[in-house]
């Protein structure tokens, strides 16, 4: 048996109305209602007021099935993660080993107005992402993680940018560090060139990579006299 | 993923659902919309038969299987390797 409950239809957000549409769920059929897709979620309630909603992240999937064969009537199809009811957990024998999923169909009684339901739903569907994310797909959104994360750090300016990306998330703070290290460079390049002559390109390196960069800035001053090989 | 949109892909869900369709759009969360979709494994496909379009979330994919002809694997490994690098730090 279905859990219908007695909530109240969403008055803010429908995206879309569907009067005179019919709910099956798993195959049981539910009656004739009214289906509101509403940016908070999806519901659907019968003219007594029972009725259940649905929220846009357990739905898996949803889509639009016209073949009159496999189904006698159009209608929206609606894949929902888990289950509805507890109860239904021990009778139900239709289900996937793995992933329990419940089915949900809506029969409009204007076959017409599917495609905007469908796309209703798509709309709400994308105003919930789901919170867990292994990865970041966005490339953006990890480097703004690691300015943030060199914004709290103290003086050591991120480390490990070896790539060029890695030089345009600088710092304020980096960038005028590297600034001056450069011209620092500069300087102990001109007098490397006397000394040891081999060593620049590497060194100019190293600065990019920015591992040396504090201690480096320390010591700059010292390697006057000093050996180049603690480059 | 956005190379691919007019292709035919098959993507397989967390509940062992496999579906066969032309990619028609991504979006960041990768949830996906296909049109003109089939039945890959006839196995694992409940009755949800002929449906014309299908707009499936990003959580509940599995796999997404692309042909092995439109994708530079070079490319795509080299991109990965990249980002794994990046995200280590």
């Amino acid at each position: 048996m279905v859990l219908l409950k007695n909530l109240q239809p969403p008055t803010e957000g429908v995206r879309h109305e569907q009067a005179e549409t019919t709910a099956v769920m798993d195959g049981q059929r539910l009656g004739c209602g009214t289906l509101y897709v509403a940016e908070t979620r999806l519901s659907w309630f019968d003219s007594s007021g029972l009725g259940f909603s649905l929220e846009y992240p357990s739905i898996g999937l949803h889509a639009i099935s016209r073949d009159v064969s496999a189904y006698p009537q159009e209608h929206l199809y609606v894949m929902v993660n888990g289950k509805l009811n507890s109860e239904k957990a021990a009778d139900d024998d239709d289900d996937d080993h793995d992933g329990s999923s419940d089915e949900i169909r809506f029969v409009p009684s204007d076959k017409a107005a599917l495609e905007s339901m469908f796309s209703a739903m798509c709309e709400c569907q994308a105003l919930h992402p789901d919170p867990e994310d292994d990865d970041s797909d966005n490339d953006f959104e990890g480097e703004e993680y690691d300015v943030e994360e060199a914004e709290h750090g103290h003086a050591d300016i991120p480390t490990f940018y070896t790539c060029d990306e890695g030089l345009s998330a600088l710092t304020q703070e980096g960038q005028a560090t590297l600034e001056r290290l450069e011209g620092m460079l500069a300087q102990s390049v001109a007098q490397q060139y006397h000394m040891a002559g081999v060593r620049t390109e590497e060194t100019k390196a190293e600065f990019e990579d920015g591992m040396e960069v504090d201690t480096a800035a320390m010591e700059a001053g010292q390697f006057e006299d000093a050996d180049v090989e603690h480059w | 993923f956005k190379s691919l949109v007019g292709k035919d892909v098959v993507v397989e869900l967390k509940n062992d659902l496999s579906i066969c369709g032309t990619l028609h759009s991504v979006d960041q969360y990768l949830n996906i919309k296909l049109t003109d979709i089939s039945v890959t494994d006839p196995e694992k496909y409940p009755h949800m038969l002929s449906v014309k379009n299908c707009f499936i979330r990003g959580s509940v994919v599995r796999y997404v299987q692309l042909p092995a002809d439109e994708v530079d694997t070079q490319l795509l490994q080299d991109a990965a390797r990249k980002e794994a690098m990046q995200q280590k730090q």
